[in-house]
């Protein structure tokens, strides 16, 4: 399903890469290594936030390395969670589906479904400001699946949580796991992907 | 303590003492004087229409200074501050030279009947000079204030770069990007020394309280600038009061 050759990318000092992996349909990469490794921005030359300086990215056997993120079959959670602080919780999960142009049914039928998925479809109305970090969280995620997307980069997920959050989002990064869906998490602790992980590999600094 | 109560005060007594002179029966045939209420009209449409004409402009490029960097970033700067600096009069002067009928501006302009010396869209034109740094200003402090992520994750959710400044970006910034439209219609509809130069007539409100001031004295021109300085304090509580919100 996505295929990595080769991949660099230097920003100041730092040189990321050469990268090479492959990643199927089903798998649940988990990267760890230390901070700085360059964990985070080898998840957004995958998204296509930062443009790849040398190597390739397949998807399919089609070349997406220089494809805007808009265009790619790609979602991503990332550590802070970036949801948009003047939109509600259901602007925010519907947002993908409206650059889609899905039609006002269509887009609340879909926030039904995930409100009900992932236990938030009593915060649909609220305003993202006033939500606790578990509930965050739940809302990013529902975002980042709202269009189903082929790949599923998430970005530390865990870090910010307490240990209680953190069992509750474990069971939740279980659930999202399926088989049409790569995903790929980055952390730098080995122990919380014991149990979601298929496939481990080690980002060396 | 002392010395800032002594600049409020400096501040403050011209403006209370102009108030305390002007008598009430003054001011009311002032308020029902056609000549004062239509340029106070004119004043505030010219700028208005010229705030709006110029953010068109205006805040894309903030975007661009918010959010790039390019060659020469540092001169676009310098020369959006320039409007601040300068001399308004020469500010005038220049604009005059751009939009005369020797001008190229002002030649294409006047092969469709349209003279622009002398007119509202010259008056417009010497308001917004004068006043659209303040919006780029404030618009770019506003777009550099949200944060990228927000912008990257809309990118990663569908989102093109119109679509984001749009539904992310502009929202955002929307407190900044206001203010910047309130000082800037405020400044502009306050603007003399530029528009006297470009368009005596049809008299803007600050070119009429120096035509009654030069032609007739203090104390005809002064019911005017009162009644003018009520209507730019309200605009400037109203601004308050919302960035307060």
């Amino acid at each position: 399903m996505l295929e990595i050759n080769n991949l660099i990318y230097s920003v100041g000092n730092f040189t990321l890469g050469p990268i090479s992996l492959t990643l199927e349909k089903g798998e649940y990469l988990a990267l760890f290594g230390p901070s700085g490794s360059g964990k985070s921005l080898f998840l957004e030359l995958i998204s296509g936030i930062r443009t790849v300086q040398s190597g390739t990215i397949l998807f399919d056997g089609n070349e997406i390395t220089y494809t805007p993120p808009q265009k790619r079959p790609v979602a991503m959670l990332f550590q802070d969670f970036a949801l948009f602080p003047h939109m509600s919780v259901i602007d925010n999960i519907t947002f993908p589906l409206k650059m889609r142009g899905y039609t006002a049914d269509e887009k609340r039928k879909r926030a039904d479904e995930l409100g009900g998925y992932l236990s938030i479809d009593h915060l649909m109305n609220r305003s993202v400001e006033g939500l606790s970090g578990g509930e965050k969280q739940r809302v990013a995620l529902a975002r980042a699946i709202a269009c189903d997307p082929a790949i599923l980069l998430l970005d530390e997920p865990l870090s910010a949580l307490d240990q209680e959050l953190r069992e509750e989002a474990i069971a939740l990064l279980t659930l999202v796991k399926s088989s049409s869906r790569a995903i790929i998490h980055v952390t730098h602790n080995r122990d919380e992907i014991q149990e979601l992980a298929t496939r481990t590999q080690y980002f060396k600094s | 303590m002392f010395l800032g109560g002594v600049i409020l005060l400096f501040l403050i007594a011209p403006l209370v003492g102009m108030f305390i002179s002007v008598k009430s029966p003054e001011l009311f045939s002032t308020l029902t004087d056609n000549a004062v209420r239509s340029s106070i009209l004119r004043t505030l449409l010219i700028s208005a229409l010229a705030t709006i004409a110029a953010s068109l402009l205006a805040i894309p490029l903030a975007y661009l200074l918010a959010r790039r960097t390019f060659p020469l970033k540092g001169v676009v700067e310098a020369i959006i501050d320039l409007p601040i600096v300068i001399p308004h009069s020469a500010a005038g002067i220049a604009l005059l030279g751009f939009i005369s009928r020797d001008s190229l501006l002002g030649s294409v302009a006047d092969s469709f009947g349209i003279t622009l010396v002398g007119s509202p869209i010259a008056i417009g034109l010497a308001m917004a000079f004068v006043s659209v740094p303040f919006l780029i200003t404030s618009a770019r402090d506003g777009f550099a204030a949200v944060p990228i992520r927000l912008e990257r994750a809309a990118e990663t959710l569908g989102a093109g770069q119109f679509t984001v400044f749009r539904e992310i970006s502009l929202p955002l910034a929307k407190r900044s990007v206001i203010s910047g439209l309130v000082l800037m219609f405020a400044r502009g509809m306050s603007e003399f020394g530029a528009v006297v130069i470009v368009a005596y007539h049809p008299m803007t409100t600050p070119v009429l309280i120096f035509d009654r001031f030069n032609s007739f004295g203090l104390d005809y021109a002064r019911p005017v600038a009162a009644i003018f300085i009520v209507i730019t304090l309200l605009i400037f509580v109203i601004l308050r009061i919302y960035q307060k919100r």
